[in-house]
């Protein structure tokens, strides 16, 4: 009598810790599929192919967490400015877009350590009159509202209090914009640009140096309470550059050689 | 499961952020709705116009206008004109695509009224020995715009909801602009974008008791 009482206690008392400590990656693990968001119109990190399959650096990321985590993968397009509320309403378990992990965000959402870094170029038209960074004073320039780069030169237009910034919804509006030669220039990611002067989609779109910024360092996120998704997401990104697979998915869509993802003389 | 912690603080510190665009917001759909209800005039008289090359024009206008998306006009106004070398700031392209929007619905909204207007008082405004303009602009213009003024106050507010769109054409200084820029920064969605909507809330509500307030004083018998 008083063995199975203790056994049914035991019993219950499992299933009830079982059930209170399922977290995120319990979650994922269970329901078999891993559902990423990623921001499609960002080449080479995330885009279409002709059959309007998502390919890019981001996906391949999220083929492979998937792979580790045993599940299936399903990539969830994403704007930039939406990054946020599809991880809170529970639409996507990761985001694997791109994300800067600034000190601002990181009150809100959960950020890994580096799994990308970004250095910024100056994208112009030939006819605008743009030499280089210091040129864009004074001058309409436009990005995509909310990102790194954009909220940095959204600052810079409003320090030098000369010259009028637009914030588009989405890198293609920014280089329509260019060329139509509503804005002189935008300071966009080195990896995207190219990309878009090599397309020739654009006419007379060209890259004019460096902008001033720091290595925008780009994490995954997840919510901010899920530690133990974080901390696998974390393990996950380190193995990714151990095993040489980082290097390879950077030949794979940018080319030469991958940006060091480490901050000299900090930890982390 | 709804895992989010509400941070109201970091929110309410944006208020007079909020409060700035509002203002921004109140002026393009004010601006957008006096030019709205000029060229509707316009456009509801060229409508009862025999001339074909005064009623088509008119008629292409109202049709467009309220048969395709407000954010496809604003668009059009911004992308759309600009590959044709047009270049409409985002402030500009917004009052411009409200403005075109505006002038089509209200058009349809006095055409309407202008009918309910019994024709013998127009016959009878010239037997006084009124010219014709002057029987529409002091006997007719009058009664149209008290029969439309309810329905012209529906417009206002939809203008106020409408300049929200700006935000797809680059503009950042209105309250969904201010809103979105906080939003990205800080990830706080849900919190900046709830008190964006009472404020929304509040603007319209305003308006629409303003302009009841309004009716009662001006159209007492």
């Amino acid at each position: 009598m008083k063995k199975t009482a203790l056994l049914g206690g035991l019993l219950a008392a499992t299933c009830l810790a079982g059930t209170a400590q399922a977290d995120k990656l319990d979650d994922i693990m269970a329901s078999g599929t891993l559902r990423c968001a990623v921001v499609l119109d960002f080449p080479p990190m995330g885009s279409r192919d002709a059959d309007n399959n998502p390919i890019g650096f981001d996906v391949d990321y999220c083929n492979d967490l998937a792979a580790a985590l045993g599940v299936e993968a399903e990539i969830v397009e994403t704007p930039f400015p939406d990054r946020i509320p599809a991880l809170v309403s529970g639409r996507v378990d990761v985001g694997v877009a791109s994300t800067s992990d600034t000190l601002e965000r990181a009150k809100t959402a959960g950020f890994t350590i580096p799994y990308f870094a970004f250095t910024n170029v100056v994208l112009t038209r030939e006819d605008a009159g743009v030499e280089g960074f210091d040129d864009l004073k004074g001058k309409t320039v436009g990005s995509v509202g909310g990102t790194y780069e954009g909220i940095q030169l959204e600052d810079n237009i409003k320090a030098w209090g000369d010259g009028d910034f637009r914030p588009y919804q989405s890198q293609a509006d920014v280089f329509l914009a260019l060329s139509q030669g509503q804005i002189d220039g935008t300071v966009v990611t080195s990896t995207v640009a190219s990309s878009i002067v090599q397309s020739g989609k654009y006419d007379g779109l060209v890259i004019k140096g460096d902008a001033p910024y720091l290595p925008d360092y780009v994490a995954l996120i997840a919510l901010r309470q899920e530690y133990g998704l974080l901390n696998y997401l974390d393990l996950f990104i380190n193995q990714q550059v151990r095993t040489g697979r980082y290097q390879e998915l950077f030949d794979k869509w940018v080319g030469g050689e991958a940006p060091d993802l480490t901050v000299n003389k900090a930890y982390r | 499961m709804f895992t989010y912690t509400f941070q109201w603080r970091q929110a309410w510190q944006k208020i007079p952020l909020l409060l700035d665009g509002a203002l921004v917001t109140l002026e393009i759909a004010l601006l957008s709705m006096a030019m709205g209800v000029a060229f509707a005039v316009i456009l509801a008289v060229a409508r009862n116009s025999k001339s074909r090359w005064i009623y088509a024009p008119a008629t292409v206008w109202v049709e467009v206008a309220r048969n395709t998306p407000a954010l496809f006009q604003i668009y059009m106004a911004h992308f759309g004109l600009g590959s044709f070398g047009i270049h409409l700031s985002p402030y500009i392209a917004l009052l411009a695509g409200i403005t075109f929007n505006n002038a089509g619905y209200l058009a349809e909204t006095f055409r309407g009224a202008l009918r309910a207007i019994p024709g013998t008082q127009l016959r009878a405004a010239r037997s006084l020995g009124m010219p014709q303009t002057q029987a529409f602009r002091l006997v007719i213009m009058p009664q149209m715009f008290r029969i439309a003024f309810l329905p012209t106050t529906n417009q206002m507010v939809w203008a106020i909801l409408m300049t929200s769109l700006g935000v797809t054409v680059g503009m950042n200084t209105d309250l969904a602009g201010v809103t979105q820029d906080i939003n990205v920064r800080s990830f706080r969605t849900f919190e900046i974008f709830a008190l964006a909507a009472v404020i929304y809330y509040l603007i319209a509500k305003a308006v629409t008791l303003g302009a009841r307030l309004l009716a009662r004083r001006m159209f007492r018998y």
